[in-house]
């Protein structure tokens, strides 16, 4: 027994050392690509977004990213700069890197310009070291490049990671364990928004979520949180969907041709697997596939800028009708109308039980009948449509938060917006009656007329 | 070196003695981050710190009793085995005095504790012992209601006429909600019921020196007094679940008045119907 104990040793030792080996973490979970295909992808998404350990900004990207940029004022010296700023996310501090994007200094790969301290007075900021080229007035610095994203990151690892996943993808080590399922950002989707029909999450929107959490489901408040880790941690997120759709994006642009099974398929047919390499390198060269992905990247770009505008926001058009018998009556009525027809999905007594949850329906994004039967968002998840007894309301339960919902519909969902169908005072009508429902008494109906022992034989179906 | 031995057994008693003496002053075996800093934030508390205390002098006392029996034996005997000591060794076989002093002495400390503790026990945990405030255990300010992983808490509404209605055992449209933030008024004492929407929990302020399991299916009154304003914090103190660590809410202690604005703020926040103030010309219905 002794004389094995060292080899023992050894083999512990090497098990410990090799086990705990860390690979580099990544944000990707792609699948299906040919190697080729999936290399440009990777790169491609590198050189705007990075990886986990070394993010990269793309600035083209509607994100707060910087604690700050700025422009440079007249009378610039070697080491002091004035600056009018821009934008300010984070205070300026000793040791922060300055970086030019536009002017003089620019590229400035080599030397290292770092803030050394910052008065807010004067709007003066000291530098530890003269920038390669003297700075000149309208040059554009970045003062902290993306310390809002790292901090979000480290904030991101703390908090979200461990459900939703390094790269947003909700498929962290805890989510198998949660039936209701962590959010996959890459979809660029979020379900509980302020904002109008058909557009992107506001950011204020995320922080809601993250400030009350969603009752009902596995997401829980982070009230604690600073307000500043909270922007950090929605920023991140923010740029996390943006680069899931991306890939997302250069995915299926790629995937009709190059995917490993349409590659099969095409060799199958008699091409060479080099020539479907050699067409893929050309038509890279010529452009084509980044112009495909460029204006797919443009529509997402402006979609998220869109939904940041006030103008996206729901505004109802009137105030709230106050919520009494005859209101919540009416609400009633148009929840059981055939116009809107909410009983199909949430039931006609809104248990969420209606006869969309038993019966075939539509795949959203194939068209395609779903092979079970059920409801299911657009992540292919099966979901149920809200019990609305409960009093459990997960989008929020101020008359806004219902009202929009029923203005834009839940995204992402079979919920759709009922905006355009209803008149303001429908709406909060309806609203009334949704808040209301949790505390309605559940009273019996006066059922069908007893069947009498003469009535039988004639309806011989009531009587069994 | 054999009277090393009596020595250095005789050392700890004097160290354990000096700890003693000095702990309460130090603060060290009690949270210290509250607003009261080292003294428990609540007057019960401080009766429950005061308790663990005279725990900590008498085992104080037991512990240098036993040591300086020990070292006055350890010296007997290290003289016995002096140069030109004649004495011989002797055995004995037990003493039955003896066992009966060291059995009676200590249960009657027992005794004593498990008698003196009775009063705090009854008011921290029977109903009818509850402060008058809280009409034995009737009137809550709110229901907490823990779950993987946060505590959602329900509070009664505002009434018309300005004051706070009852908070009743099932939801009112009324009610009002938050979460991870729990409101009282200070120095006074406020009850909350306590519930589990899942699995076990437990509703622990240890600035005020509350600890209460919340167990699924039960409805468990807690009562608490916050003696100085601030936030304390709320913690979770029954392993629930992987996201035990992150179960932690704040406890805001407010002067009445103060705590009766955050509610009026909190009924309008709850009714915002996105309507933004200054377009309300076209207002109709309530408000």
């Amino acid at each position: 027994m002794r004389s094995r104990l060292p080899a023992l040793v050894v083999v512990a030792c090497v098990a410990v050392v090799s086990g705990c080996g860390r690979s580099e973490p990544t944000f990707s979970s792609r699948q299906g690509l040919a190697p080729a295909m999936d290399e440009y992808v990777r790169t491609s998404i590198d050189q705007k977004f990075g990886i986990p350990n070394d993010i990269r900004v793309w600035d083209r990207l509607p994100l707060r990213p910087h604690a700050a940029t700025a422009v440079v004022g007249e009378g610039a010296q070697d080491k002091i700069l004035p600056l009018t700023l821009v934008e300010q996310h984070r205070d300026l501090v000793n040791g922060q890197e300055v970086v030019w994007v536009a002017g003089t200094s620019m590229p400035q790969d080599s030397a290292k310009v770092k803030a050394e301290s910052w008065n807010a007075e004067a709007n003066l900021l000291k530098l530890s070291a003269a920038p390669p080229a003297p700075p000149k007035t309208g040059d554009r610095v970045v003062v902290g490049p993306g310390a809002v994203l790292v901090h979000g990151r480290a904030l991101y690892a703390e908090h979200c990671q461990h459900c939703h996943g390094v790269g947003g993808d909700g498929k962290g080590p805890t989510a198998p364990y949660l039936n209701i399922r962590p959010r996959d950002y890459r979809k660029g989707l979020f379900k509980f928004t302020s904002t109008k029909e058909g557009l992107k999450a506001h950011r204020d929107d995320l922080g809601r979520i993250v400030e009350e959490g969603i009752p009902g489901t596995y997401m829980p408040s982070f009230k604690l949180l600073k307000k500043n880790e909270s922007q950090a941690i929605i920023e991140y997120v923010l740029y996390l969907s943006m680069r899931g759709e991306t890939e997302y994006a250069l995915y299926n642009i790629l995937a009709g041709d190059y995917s490993n099974d349409s590659i099969a398929t095409r060799v199958k047919d008699g091409e060479t697997e080099d020539k479907i390499v050699s067409e893929f390198v050309t038509r890279v060269k010529e452009g084509e596939i980044d112009d495909d992905a460029s204006s797919m990247l443009e529509k997402m770009i402006g979609d998220w800028t869109t939904a940041q505008t006030p103008e996206a926001i729901i505004v109802p058009k009137e105030k709230r009708y106050a919520s009494d018998a005859a209101s919540i009556e009416r609400g009633r009525a148009l929840y059981l109308s055939n116009n809107l027809n909410c009983v199909a999905c949430h039931g006609d007594s809104g248990l969420g039980d209606g006869i969309q949850t038993y019966s075939i329906t539509v795949n959203t994004e194939t068209q395609k009948p779903n092979l079970e039967p059920g409801l299911y968002d657009t992540w292919g998840n099966k979901i149920k449509p809200r019990n609305l007894r409960l009093g459990m309301f997960r989008g929020g339960r101020r008359p806004i938060d219902v009202y929009a919902r029923i203005e834009a519909g839940i995204k992402g969902t079979p919920m759709p917006a009922f905006g355009g169908k209803m008149t303001e005072q429908q709406k909060w009508d309806l609203v009334n009656y949704i808040l209301e429902l949790p505390h309605e008494a559940r009273t019996p109906g006066t059922g069908v007329a007893p069947v009498t022992a003469n009535a039988a034989p004639a309806a011989p179906a009531a009587a069994h | 070196m054999k009277r090393f031995w009596c020595f250095f057994f005789m050392f700890w008693p004097i160290v354990a003695f000096v700890l003693c003496w000095i702990a309460p002053d130090m603060g060290w075996w009690f949270p210290s981050n509250g607003p009261t800093g080292m003294k428990a934030a609540s007057p019960i508390g401080e009766r429950i710190d005061d308790l663990y205390y005279m725990i900590l002098y008498i085992t104080t006392a037991t512990f240098v009793g036993t040591q300086v029996a020990l070292g006055y034996v350890l010296f007997k005997g290290a003289a016995m085995t002096d140069e030109g000591n004649e004495q011989k060794v002797w055995y004995s076989h037990g003493s039955h005095n003896l066992e009966v002093i060291w059995t009676i002495v200590p249960a009657c400390i027992l005794l004593f504790i498990a008698l003196y503790q009775m009063d705090v026990v009854k008011e921290v945990r029977v109903k009818s012992a509850f402060p008058a405030e809280t009409k034995g255990g009737t009137v809550a300010i709110a229901e907490v209601t823990a779950r993987q992983f946060e505590w959602r808490i329900r509070y009664p509404g505002i009434g018309p006429d300005g004051k706070k209605l009852p908070l009743m055992p099932k939801p009112q449209p009324t009610d009002l909600y938050t979460v991870n933030d729990l409101r009282v008024p200070t120095g006074e004492p406020s009850m909350i019921i306590l519930q589990s929407g899942d699995v076990q929990h437990a509703f622990f302020l240890p600035e005020l020196r509350v600890k209460q399991d919340a167990v699924p299916g039960l409805d468990i009154p807690v009562w608490f007094e916050a003696s100085k304003s601030g936030d304390y914090t709320l913690l979770c103190a029954e392993l629930c679940g992987w996201g035990h660590y992150k179960m932690k809410a704040k406890l805001v202690a407010q002067p009445e008045a103060d705590h009766m604005e955050f509610m009026r703020q909190l009924t309008v926040q709850q009714n915002y119907d996105g309507v933004p103030e200054a377009t309300n010309e076209v207002a109709q219905g309530e408000e």
